[in-house]
């Protein structure tokens, strides 16, 4: 919505700056979102008198002049031709900045060849008033020195006003002037809005509304003779104003009187409707119209139009036909203004993708009482502008005035629910500079009438919004929260997840997020989903953008892909963020996952030898070994992963928490990382988060007192087959169920050519044994060792160093 | 002054000067070894104090304490001059970088969501969770919202083939919450909302907003007023104003938009704010009744207000991020920033 501080004036007196009114909209809100003024003058000039006038010492063009700027008189040197005692000229005092299109010069105390000048008195060119740059501006004798500038030639502010769709009032200069009154406390009034009108009846059938559920109200007035025309210079000001442009002296009319009461009109041709009227009727399925702007629209029966006695003539409440329109040779016209069904207009306006001004006010909905008012108002302004008389009375075809609504209020709930101490008289104040009805005043509450130009106020709440805007936000007072709390932190359901990424970063990854609507192709790259499996728009942005994500690793991928062409290769990233799954066997729509990438260097700030490793397979299976070990997590295992092309065969494990598979891990399948340009390989992983939430919510660790007595520990050295893997022998050595064995580590591990040849490799265990009540004997132990050596060699067959 | 007397100031002189001189650590035991030592000169002295006068011991004595601690101190002395250029030989090259475990960051959008729960659970809120994929009465009808507000409308909000949608708002979290709970209730709900809008600097088609509800007996605008005040200056420093601007939402009665003061330039006027000193937050208001109505709480017992913030808009605003799709590339040049 646009609005001129000329324009707005012409109904409230607006006694303060630019800066203070827009502040003042802004705080009520009435937020303005653009303020331009066309005001030339910089601020600083002002009217000055030259009381004299010397030829300069040093020069033959300059002179000397002594100038009365209003409070003292200033010597300045000037070059105008025309600068003579006793001129009323403008002067530009020091400190006046002028922007130029070179940049802002600022008028300073200076000498000019060698004498003293406080200033500059300025030409016509100069301040932007017009083209004469001859000599100074000679102004009227009568003005007297000292006058501003801004007064003697005020230019106009536009601003550009935000207006909430509660508040369609405000799409009017007259509304806005309603709660600027309010504001500055100073009076809003219309100016005299009044036209003879003849007793004679209209015509029966002038106006004809069949569809009463659509069109509240439709009030016709003829007007005949009149005579098409530019517009006035002051009518053209104002739509220009507000940024519309002039067309013709009848259309310039009804727009004016749009933006100053807020009320759409629509001017028909009369001679142009077949038989003369009008009737305010449903489409016919596949009828068409073609608007003012030249598109031809098929409508149907959910739009309304205005039509003559054969075709449609305009979109009701959108907009004019082509052909129905004012144009130069038209000499009668039938005026609109109407009150049409709000959220019929905004589908019609919606599903053909058309939208005027007039459109949206309907779809906001208008004033049923204006509609009247702005009725008489654009005849009077038609007969001023464009001649004309009046044809008979008006048609006003209605279903009635709506209700006023009655709210009856508590000053108390008021003062409550703002919180400040707002008195009644002051409550009662603001209803009654709004407009609103006020009866019943007790010491209790008031009941308030909510005038039909204000739909939004239906109770107490309403209410409470219109006190709290109007005494000011800024003055409800500050009152210290108490932390109470009502909630268990079991109900907290981010902090779970917190702690989780907390604990990933911890270990050394970069948190990822990433959009969570993507393309099939990126998203079946998870094998583990099917395209039914996951969950699709039905409007899409775009193909690449049309299904939620079934897991982390068609993003990560993309994340991976992106670093590593910008030369990115050492990676550590995690995401932990939702998924969606369509099919319920697999997955429940919504699911958190936990997600992992390593790739590149393990130390790219070391040198030497350091400097040349890379991450490995251990590197990400360690991280997440401890990661379970920070949960106290201690019922996983990582199994052989088998048959899931995500991963390079036999380069990835199943992550089985508590006994069910909860996410895997390994290397990256190459069929992802081939065309990467990067010679690391890439290892990913992927966890339920519910399934690590779950398994680390088992109870509190629980003391173990540190052992008393010493361990001691014995060393075993073999070749074993090369298919025996690590975990097999100590799975082996546990379930010989030693007596006192504490603990089985891997030392050493061995391959040379000639064993590789056997496909045999070299293995060193240490064992640990303690007694948690005594010091072991060490015949005890061998005992014990030596009943292992025997069965490995026995059942593992393997050879024994 | 006895002979013993002349005999110890002559050892520490002879002494300091030996262990000045000395240059290795045989050296300066040597020195040890002839004056303390079991059969050095002091415990010689020291069986000999029998033979002093009665009247002259005790300055006898005293030279004897002063001369023996003078001497240690000469060996420390030399102990730790000869030990700190044996150190200096032995030094490794200290300036080699340090081995690192890499350090790991929490993206810039989660961190604000962490930093913003924190401050509000200080305030006693929780932080819950809704589901993403919403229905239309949750996301929309149980907020007020009228049936043909455009943000209804397929071209603004994502769809499912079943009608249910992309929530476009926390707001839902507040429904599921009251639906389940009775008042007081204290809520802040974090999370991932959509929107259909074609990614560009300032839009995603996704983003995540922050959430706050809080129902109460007597609950008013000044609670609400302190609350986002409160919030401010944890995030942006205690010198951070607020301001609340009159505005209009279905699911708010009175509504607001709140502005923090610039936290560029302090609200003296800068590009952030476009010389305005103010930055627009966000949107808050009172609970509408009609809210209340729907979840079944009576408006007339219980007040209250809600909140919304967008974590990104915060996120960019506290590390000065110019492009919101800087947030989603995860570029790690980027990610090791925060």
């Amino acid at each position: 919505m646009n609005i001129s501080k000329k324009w707005l004036s012409d109904y409230v007196a607006v006694n303060c700056d630019d800066a203070t009114l827009c502040h003042k909209l802004t705080m009520a809100g009435i937020e303005v979102e653009k303020v331009e003024t066309n005001s030339t003058v910089p601020a600083g000039v002002v009217a000055a008198k030259i009381m004299s006038r010397e030829v300069h010492p040093n020069s033959d063009h300059l002179s000397v002049c002594q100038v009365f700027n209003g409070k003292e008189t200033i010597q300045i040197v000037c070059g105008a031709p025309n600068c003579d005692a006793g001129k009323i000229v403008p002067l530009a005092q020091i400190g006046t900045v002028f922007s130029t299109p070179e940049g802002e010069f600022k008028i300073k105390k200076s000498k000019l060849r060698g004498v003293e000048s406080n200033g500059m008195m300025c030409s016509e060119e100069e301040l932007g008033l017009g083209s004469d740059n001859s000599g100074l501006m000679i102004l009227d004798d009568s003005i007297v020195p000292g006058t501003p500038f801004e007064e003697l030639y005020p230019g106009d502010t536009f601003m550009e006003l935000e207006v909430t769709p509660n508040r369609p009032d405000w799409l009017s200069v007259w509304g806005i002037a309603r709660d600027v009154s309010c504001l500055l406390g100073t009076e809003a009034k219309l100016p005299e809005i009044s036209i003879t009108e003849s007793n004679e009846a209209p015509r029966a059938d002038l106006v004809t509304v069949e569809a009463s559920d659509l069109c509240h109200r439709y009030i016709g007035r003829v007007i005949r003779d009149v005579k098409v025309g530019p517009s006035p210079a002051w009518l053209v000001e104002r739509l220009e104003s507000v940024g519309l442009r002039s067309i013709n002296n009848i259309v310039d009319v009804t727009n004016f009187v749009l933006m100053e009461l807020g009320q759409p009109l629509h001017a028909f041709d009369l001679d142009k409707l077949e038989e003369g009227r009008v009737v305010a009727r449903r489409a016919v399925a596949g009828e068409k119209i073609v608007t003012l702007d030249g598109s031809e629209l098929e409508l149907d029966e959910n739009c309304l139009v205005i039509a003559d006695a054969k075709k449609p003539m305009a979109l009701a409440g959108v907009m004019g036909g082509e052909f129905s329109g004012v144009t130069e040779t038209t000499t009668s016209i039938l005026l609109e203004s109407a009150v049409f069904q709000p959220s019929n207009i905004r589908a019609t306006s919606r599903r053909l993708g058309i939208g005027s001004d007039s459109s949206y006010r309907f779809e906001r909905g208008v004033d049923y009482d204006m509609a009247e008012l702005a009725s008489v108002r654009a005849v009077q302004l038609i007969l001023e502008v464009a001649g004309g008389k009046l044809e008979g009375k008006a048609q006003d075809i209605n279903t009635g005035r709506p209700q006023e609504v009655v709210i009856p209020c508590k000053f108390e709930n008021i003062r409550t629910r703002i919180g400040s101490g707002v008195t009644n008289e002051r409550i009662e104040e603001i209803f009654r500079t709004l407009h609103l009805g006020v009866a019943d005043v007790t010491s209790e509450g008031c009941v308030v009438t909510a005038p039909l130009f204000r739909r939004d106020l239906l109770r107490e709440a309403d209410l409470v919004e219109e006190v709290a805007r109007i005494d000011g936000l800024d003055k409800i007072p500050e009152i210290a929260v108490a932390g109470k709390c009502c909630h268990p932190q079991s109900e907290d359901a981010w902090m779970p997840l917190q702690k989780l990424r907390h604990l990933a970063a911890g270990l050394g990854f970069y948190e990822c997020v990433h959009y969570s609507i993507g393309s099939v192709a990126n998203f079946l790259s998870d094998s583990r989903f099917t395209e039914d499996d996951l969950v699709k728009l039905d409007n899409p942005l775009s193909p690449e953008m049309s299904v939620m994500r079934p897991s982390l690793l068609g993003g990560l991928l993309g994340a991976v892909e992106r670093n590593i062409a910008r030369g990115n290769r050492t990676l550590a990233l995690f995401e932990l963020d939702r998924c969606f799954c369509a099919n319920a066997q697999k997955f429940p729509e919504e699911r958190n996952e936990l997600a992992f990438v390593l790739t590149g260097l393990r130390h790219p700030e070391r040198f030497s030898a350091e400097l040349k490793e890379n991450y490995d397979f251990y590197d990400l299976k360690g991280a997440l070994e401890s990661l379970f070990e920070l949960l106290n997590i201690t019922n996983y295992r990582f199994a052989l992963l088998e048959n899931d092309d995500r991963f390079r065969a036999g380069h990835a494990c199943a992550i089985v928490l508590e006994g069910k598979t909860a996410g895997a891990f390994g290397e990256l399948n190459k069929k992802f990382t081939s065309n990467w340009r990067t010679v690391y390989p890439v290892f990913a992983a992927q966890i339920e988060v519910a399934a690590i939430l779950q398994a680390a919510s088992r109870g509190v660790a629980k003391y173990k007192a540190a052992p008393q007595y010493p361990a001691t520990s014995r060393d075993i050295a073999f070749v074993a087959s090369a298919d025996l893997s690590c975990g097999d022998i100590i799975d082996f050595i546990r379930r010989k169920k030693l007596q006192n064995l504490e603990s089985v580590q891997l030392f050493d591990i061995f391959e040379d050519d000639s064993l590789k040849a056997k496909q045999q490799k070299s293995m060193a265990f240490s064992l640990t044994f303690r007694n948690s009540e005594r010091t072991l004997k060490d015949e005890e132990v061998n005992a014990a060792v030596e009943k292992l050596r025997n069965a490995l060699a026995n059942e593992l067959k393997v050879e024994l160093r | 002054m006895n002979d013993i007397i002349g005999e110890i100031d002559r050892a520490v002189s002879a002494a300091e000067s030996r262990a000045a001189a000395a240059a290795t650590g045989a050296e300066i035991e040597a020195i040890r070894i002839d004056y303390l030592g079991r059969n050095g000169l002091f415990p010689a002295l020291s069986r000999r104090m029998g033979e002093i006068p009665a009247d002259q011991r005790k300055a006898t004595g005293g030279a004897f304490n002063t001369g023996r601690t003078r001497i240690q101190e000469a060996i420390e002395a030399a102990q730790k001059r000869l030990s700190a250029g044996s150190e200096k030989m032995d030094s490794i090259d200290l300036s080699l970088p340090g081995r690192r475990s890499t350090a790991g960051r929490i993206h810039p959008i989660s961190r604000m969501a962490d930093e913003c729960a924190e401050v509000f659970r200080r305030m006693g809120f929780v932080a819950v969770d809704g589901p993403e994929i919403e229905d239309i009465y949750h996301n929309f009808d149980a907020l007020n919202t009228p049936m043909d507000h455009p943000s209804r409308d397929p071209q603004d909000t994502f769809y499912f083939p079943d009608g249910r949608i992309l929530r476009s708002q926390t707001s839902p979290v507040q429904i599921r919450v009251m639906e389940t709970h009775t008042p007081p209730v204290r809520i802040v709900a974090p999370g991932r909302v959509f929107r259909r809008d074609t990614p560009d600097a300032t839009h995603g088609m996704n983003f995540h907003q922050i959430e706050g509800l809080y129902v109460d007996k007597n609950v008013s605008m000044a609670d609400l007023k302190s609350v986002l005040q409160r919030f401010a200056c944890e995030m942006f420093g205690p010198d951070v104003k607020i301001r609340l601007r009159p505005h209009f939402f279905p699911f708010t009665e009175p509504s607001v938009e709140y502005d923090f003061s610039c936290v560029v330039c302090g609200g003296k006027g800068c590009n952030v704010c476009k010389n305005s000193g103010w930055i627009e937050i966000a949107g808050a208001g009172m609970v509408d009744p009609a809210v209340f109505k729907a979840v079944g709480y009576d408006p007339e017992v219980w007040s209250g207000f809600a909140f919304g913030l967008g974590i990104e808009r915060l996120a960019m605003l506290k590390h000065r991020i110019p492009d919101l799709r800087l947030l989603y590339e995860n570029d790690i040049r980027f990610l090791k920033q925060f």
